[in-house]
């Protein structure tokens, strides 16, 4: 799809032979028409990349977390903006309830609301849901146009930035966080994020406080936006100071980042979940120090051209340093004091891998905080991970401002992306800036350099950037040339060979391909999946849809109380606040681990345990995933061991993860499995009654791979309410108290014993009474 | 040379008259050579000085301030005086009453702040001596900057103090 | 709701446009109101058809004249609680069947009287001595009710019919029979009278096969009841439709009419004694069993009908089938999970068909057309479906006025209004119908709709939008001239 999309830009790049409209005042205008004729080209591009699941299911909202932001939009929309903000949820986290209006970041869902009301205004009653799952490819055509004015910023070529636009449009790992129904905070804030560092990169050339105003308001917005708001509130001020520190202090770099920080601070303590933060928390004392670092070099500076002697400018160089060292002192007392919040636990994990797994279980459980796999960087990236050194030493040739702010951006994000899997996200604009930037200076120096009267056309053709070859740029180009690129070539200047040139702009072309086929394959098959529904394919190549999630989630909503509380683990409760509007125990907002280790502890404990716990919270259903009998393989057996070592985390002399493994070690499921975890609620859950679907002691569960005991589970304090028809979803119902006062094993057994034996039926029940 | 476009301006002429001397010594000021500090650049440790000499400089430099600064820039660096006395006052006012309503004292110290530095990124734009770092930027441009900058801030100053 | 709003601003705006006044004001009596015993029933033959999930009463009579003045109203009582659930009453000459001008309508008593009527009126008075043999036919809903009420999920279900022998009747009644008719032979119980009250004095009911046969009775006093009750196999689900919203959507430009259908249902059957079993489910289906469960719906919809598509509240679902060809079209739908008693499901399907097959030219008058389309659709099931409540709205073009419409369906209130979606400028005109009590039986019924669509509205809102972007550009030419740059003036000078 991207692949024919993109084949317009290079035709109606070269389908100007008329060399008139390439010169003079027509000349740029007839460039500009193009440059956004193929900007707009590529942000349809971009936005039609990403609508395989629309076309391939549905407009659906994917995964986990885009539910709950759908459901808070609803509720924005339907009850107002001021409801919003004082939004007290209390469907989720049962017994407690979530201040939602202060503890989320509410520009997704302001955006998509305001979307809404304005297209109502102007009488287009378009669905929430659809403003909802098409946002992301909507802001990613916006990225791309971003990333085109961001890499403008950055080269002279007038090629990078259409290049760096559709890099960013099409890149997997921009993509596998914003196709449509992925409607989480990273659907705009990566837009914000490019647009953000265009304007300050704009207020530190210009030196406005306009520009440095708007970078404030759009920062401003960012924090609304994504947590990840912080990798901005440092990476301005490590700009700034690296600035500093090289010498290149300046009223611009003064005026931009005192604006952007005084204005900025203030916007983000607008939104309530940041609150006071900004000045409280260590993540943002770097901004503040900077700022303060900056008034006093400007000041320095001030009096320096004021003083006549060298040596009174070094007693205050020094004295800068002197406060500086002092208020860092300060800052280090006050955060040791507890005045000023040390850095939170995801920020320790960022720089040791394995805290997370040792201190917060929860943290590490997340799939998407996992380190990056090295495969995963060629993945998301194609050809762009080794064009993109390449583009930083670039940056090196031609240090100006701007240019180290990419060579510091580069360097944080590949750490960070390194790292943790999901900011692969932050890494991915600057590559597609750098990569761009490389391969523009490939493409100019092979296809301009030469005499521009000749191969006008053709060059063109082959490069698809609309307006390489013009004189003036050709001259400018070839005069930037490395030396040492031009003496290896020639003696004369510039490339002249058709076959040098014809050999790279081939070579390079079919990486583009082959790059766009990577990207176009890597969306279509990886990152196109709702997670929601799954998709197989019968015998006959049909398309066959596994909707169980939607069948158990929509059975739940209409059949039962609207107030009956569902246990489940966590990754599945904002799931069932969208989709079965029930209230849950606990969700993926997981700002509480205690409870989460509560329903941790149940589900991993015995029925006797685990009744008590599941009354105290007035849970009346509970929810398993189970992928048994499809091979379905994120079920809840494999996650089990989080909920263990999660509930270990809290209970260590209740719950220990060492019991769930066998002499040897395994972790097993079938008649080797340890008492302990065939007595957990969850196995039992799982596998009650699977195997009467088989013949007597062949009960299989295909993901495990693994024959499951003759005799199946029992359960007495739950009951089986309702199981999807491939089994992935069940739901139980947690009985009430008995009536007679038994527990409910001898309910049961005396159940049992009626059934089979009538006649004894009346022995067995006063036995049991007597127990009691 | 940035001096000598500041000496036209119609305000200095006023403040020129107080000492000629030091307005010499200024003119020269960039080249550093000057010539009535010269055992500054004979001695070997700058930081060891006496009183006298440190209140030797500060008279300097005030007069130089006082005689070479534009009328309209003084007004500013007034302006920048008078705020970071408000903000200290309400700093101590925290320091001594609590901070009881954090928001209020929050948005009233920032709103100090933010107007002080941006007073000074204006002073820093419409300042002659800056021209070449700032070509775009004429005074006008400047100046709506400056406003637009204080309105946001302002606005949410206001929305922040609840 | 706010549907309901802009309905009842339209009225207001537009009561010029709406022909057929709201005809929801009933006749008020008294609760000491007693019907005049001007008639009387000469011979009464009951018929209570209970094949379907809903019975369906169709009473023979034939009625004389008493009084000495020509008489044309003629009361039917019921019980209270029985009044809310009658749907569907209709009355006509047995012996002249075409003959038409009956009208049927609730008369409503203040709510404090046990008895409410249902008064028809005949299409001519009928004259002293004179006698008419009328038939009337209505429905009962969520008249059978499970008995067990709880049943295991592969059992028989058995429901129980409670009904009075005697026919309902304002008046004295000199003979009659009722007759039921089953739907199986697997009775269990059925209430036998003694045989002292029965005219011929035989044993009371007669069976015959799966017919049952009270009476027949001598002369009964006007508002005799004499209660009996049948209970019966009836392994099928009993679906409840407690709301059918139904738009119809017509566009001239488009060439199109959109329907959709939006279904609340539940299945009052027996509530399960057990939980639902997967397994047992699973296994049932290879042999497929009757059972009360709702598994599948097939809607037969108008031929021609294209893009059917059938979602709910949480999105798609992906197990319905939707087969057309020329002469039929077809949509079988699978709710997500089989609807056990008083399980609930709610829906959307719809549709869309060509405009041309729907809407004619009115003959003679260039600006006029008239639209056919069923007053709704829905599911055809072999065990009936019966509708609580049924909103039909259809939505004509803009500027569609002079709006009239006729149906066979009992109505209980039209609404005109306006409603505003698409780029709408003045809103498109609406009118709303509401039926109650309603079976499917009643699915075949049509809506016939005429209104007047000038061509003048028909350009309306290509010139309004090409207005509106004429503006924006002239606003961005206008906004692209202006000079706002600051200091350029400086830099010249």
């Amino acid at each position: 799809m991207a692949a024919s999309t993109t084949a317009p830009t290079a035709s109606t790049a070269s389908s100007s032979p008329m060399a008139f409209f390439l010169q003079g005042e027509t000349g740029r205008n007839t460039r500009g028409l193009l440059r956004l004729i193929i900007l707009c080209t590529i942000a349809a591009a971009a936005v039609a990349s990403r609508l395989f699941s629309v076309i391939r299911f549905e407009s659906i909202i994917h995964e986990f977390d885009p539910w709950f932001n759908f459901r808070a939009t609803k509720y924005l929309v339907n009850h107002g903006f001021y409801a919003f903000w004082d939004w007290f949820d209390d469907r989720t986290w049962h017994p407690l309830g979530r201040v939602t209006g202060g503890t989320l970041y509410p520009g997704l869902m302001v955006t998509s609301g305001s979307i809404y009301h304005l297209l109502r205004f102007l009488t287009l009653p378009v669905d929430i849901r659809n403003i909802c799952v098409l946002l992301a490819p909507a802001c990613s055509g916006l990225t791309a146009f971003a990333s085109y004015l961001f890499t403008s910023e950055m080269s002279d070529s007038p090629s990078a930035g259409l290049l760096a636009a559709i890099f960013m449009g099409i890149a997997p790992g921009y993509i596998s966080r914003s196709v449509a129904g992925s409607y989480d905070n990273e659907a705009i804030a990566i837009f914000l994020l490019v647009f953000t560092f265009y304007l300050w990169i704009k207020a530190v050339k210009v030196g406005s406080i306009m520009w440095g105003a708007l970078t404030a308001l759009f920062y401003g917005y960012m924090v609304s936006a994504w947590g990840g708001y912080v990798f901005i509130t440092n990476l301005l001020p490590l700009h700034a100071f690296v600035l500093i520190c090289m010498g290149r202090f300046s009223p611009r770099l003064y005026v931009s980042y005192t604006t952007w920080y005084a204005l900025g601070t203030l916007a983000s303590m607008q939104i309530p979940f940041v609150g006071f933060l900004p000045i409280r928390s260590s993540d943002h004392m770097a901004a503040l120090g900077v700022f303060g670092l900056t008034q006093l070099v400007g000041a320095a500076e001030y009096l320096r051209s004021q003083l006549p002697s060298k040596q009174f400018q070094t007693v205050i160089r020094s004295a800068v340093l002197l406060i500086f060292v002092v208020a860092f002192g300060g800052l280090v007392l006050l955060t040791v004091s507890g005045v000023v919040a040390p850095w939170s636990g995801r920020f320790y994990s960022l720089w040791d891998t394995g805290y997370a797994k040792i201190h917060i279980p929860i943290i590490a459980s997340v799939s998407e905080h996992q380190p990056t796999a090295w495969p995963a960087f060629f993945f998301d990236l194609n050809m762009l991970i080794w064009l993109f050194p390449a583009g930083v030493y670039m940056c090196f040739r031609k240090l100006k401002d701007e240019q180290v702010f990419i060579v510091i951006y580069a360097v944080l994000a590949s750490y960070f992306a390194g790292v943790m899997v999901r900011l692969m996200l932050t890494l991915t604009p600057v590559v597609c800036v750098a990569a761009a930037m490389a391969l523009s200076q490939i493409l100019d120096t092979f296809l301009v350099a030469s005499a521009p009267t000749e191969n006008d056309a053709d060059t063109k053709q082959a490069n698809g950037t609309p307006a390489g070859a013009n004189g003036s740029i050709a001259d400018k180009l070839s005069s930037a040339l490395p030396d040492t690129l031009r003496s290896t070539k020639s003696p004369l200047v510039g490339i002249y060979s058709y076959l040098s040139k014809s050999l790279i702009t081939g070579a390079i072309t079919s990486y583009l391909l082959l790059f766009v086929l990577h990207c176009t394959w890597v969306t279509s098959n990886a990152y196109s999946s709702p997670s929601v529904v799954l998709a197989s394919r019968l015998p006959d190549g049909s398309q066959h849809i596994i909707d169980d999630y939607r069948e158990a989630y929509y059975w739940l909503r209409q059949n039962t109380e609207p107030t009956a509380k569902v246990m489940s683990w966590w990754d599945y409760g904002y799931q069932i606040g969208g989709m079965a509007d029930r209230p849950t125990l606990v969700d993926n907002n997981t700002w509480n681990n205690t409870h989460i280790a509560t329903v941790g502890k149940a589900m991993s404990s015995r029925e006797e345990v685990s009744y008590p716990i599941m009354k105290q919270h007035e849970v009346d259903y509970v929810l398993v995933v189970f992928g048994g009998l499809l091979g379905y393989s994120g079920d809840d057996i494999n996650k089990f061991l989080w909920m263990v070592r999660i509930a270990e985390g809290i209970w260590p002399d209740e719950v220990k993860e060492r019991d769930f493994f066998t002499q040897r070690g395994e972790y097993r499921v079938d008649d080797q499995a340890t008492p302990t975890m065939r007595n957990s609620l969850m196995y039992k859950m799982s596998y009650y009654n699977y195997n009467s679907l088989f013949p007597a002691g062949q009960a299989m569960d295909r993901v495990r791979g693994s024959k499951l005991p003759a005799d199946g589970p029992q359960l007495s304090t739950v009951e089986e309410a309702f199981t999807s028809e491939n089994w992935i979803i069940r739901i139980y119902k947690v009985k009430d108290f008995d009536n007679l006062g038994r527990n409910h094993q001898d309910a049961t057994a005396f159940e049992k014993g009626n059934k089979r034996k009538k006649t004894s039926a009346k022995r067995r029940g006063a036995r049991v009474l007597r127990v009691d | 040379m940035p001096p000598k476009k500041a000496q036209p301006s119609p305000s200095a002429i006023p403040a020129s008259a107080a000492k000629p001397t030091h307005a010499i010594s200024t003119a020269s000021s960039q080249p550093t050579k000057t010539p009535n500090k010269p055992v500054a650049a004979t001695t070997a440790t700058p930081s060891i000085r006496n009183a006298q000499d440190i209140q030797q400089i500060g008279t300097a430099v005030w007069n130089n301030y006082v005689e070479k600064t534009a009328q309209r820039t003084k007004l500013l660096d007034a302006f920048m005086a008078f705020l970071i006395v408000v903000a200290g006052l309400q700093f101590l006012y925290c320091l001594l009453a609590g901070n009881y309503p954090f928001n209020a004292f929050l948005s009233g110290f920032s709103a100090t702040i933010g107007q002080f530095v941006l007073t000074a990124s204006l002073r820093m734009q419409t300042n002659p001596e800056n021209q070449a770092e700032f070509e775009t930027i004429s005074h006008e441009r400047a100046f709506a900057d400056f406003v637009f900058g204080s309105m946001i801030l302002h606005f949410f100053c206001v929305n922040f103090i609840n | 709701m706010r549907l309901l709003q802009w309905a009842w601003l339209g009225l207001i705006s537009f009561a010029a446009a709406d022909t057929n006044v709201t005809h929801e004001s009933r006749n008020i009596l008294p609760s000491t109101f007693k019907p005049p015993q001007h008639f009387r029933n000469v011979n009464l033959v009951r018929n209570i058809n209970l094949e379907k999930s809903y019975p369906r009463e169709t009473i023979n009579v034939v009625v004389e004249n008493i009084d000495d003045q020509p008489q044309s109203e003629y009361y039917l009582p019921f019980e209270q609680g029985t009044l809310g659930r009658i749907g569907g009453l209709e009355a006509k000459d047995k012996k002249e069947p075409g003959r038409t001008g009956f009208t049927a309508e609730v008369v409503e008593i203040d709510p404090y009287s046990p008895t409410e009527y249902y008064k028809i009126t005949l299409p001519a008075v009928l004259p002293p001595k004179e006698q008419i043999t009328l038939q009337i036919t209505y429905y009962v809903l969520s008249a059978l009710s499970p008995l067990p009420a709880q049943i295991g999920q592969m059992d028989k279900q058995y429901v129980l019919h409670t009904f009075s022998a005697y026919a309902p009747s304002s008046y004295t009644t000199l003979k009659q029979k009722t007759k039921l008719k089953l739907p199986t032979a697997d009775v269990p119980d059925v209430t036998t009278l003694p045989a002292d009250l029965n005219a011929e004095g035989k044993e009371d009911p007669q069976k015959q096969g799966t017919t049952f046969t009270y009476g027949p009775y001598g002369e009964r006093e006007a508002g005799a009841i004499q209660e009996a009750s049948v209970r019966y196999e009836f392994t099928k689900p009993l679906t409840h439709g407690k709301l059918l919203e139904r738009d119809i959507e017509i566009s001239h430009w488009g060439g199109n009419i959109a329907t959709e259908e939006r279904h609340w249902l539940t299945n009052r059957a027996a509530v399960l004694k057990n939980h639902f079993s997967r397994v047992a489910y699973q296994q049932s289906a290879y042999y497929n069993p009757p059972t009360h469960a709702l598994k599948e719906m097939r809607f037969p919809l108008t031929a021609g009908s294209v893009d059917a598509y059938f979602i709910d509240d949480i999105g798609n679902v992906s197990t319905s089938r939707f087969r057309t060809n020329t002469r039929e079209s077809n949509l079988e739908i699978k709710p997500r999970y089989p609807l056990f008693g008083n399980w609930n499901y709610g829906f959307k399907v719809g549709w869309n068909i060509d405009v041309k097959d729907y809407v004619r030219h009115l003959k003679g008058q260039s600006n006029s057309y008239i639209l056919k389309v069923p007053f709704f659709e829905g599911p055809k099931q072999v065990e009936g479906i019966e509708y609580e409540r049924i909103v039909t709205s259809v939505i004509l073009p803009e500027g569609a006025k002079n709006v009239r419409f006729e149906t066979s369906v009992p109505l209980v209130s039209n609404t005109t209004g306006l409603h505003r979606t698409f780029m709408d400028t003045l809103g498109r005109t609406i009118i709303t119908l509401t039926a109650v009590n309603v079976v499917d039986e009643f699915r075949d019924r049509d809506l016939i709709v005429t209104y007047e669509y000038p061509s003048s509205a028909r350009f309306m809102k290509p010139l309004t939008i090409f207005g509106g972007m004429l503006v924006v550009f002239a606003f961005s030419w206008v906004i692209g001239n202006l000079d706002v740059s600051i200091g350029k003036k400086q830099k010249t000078a």
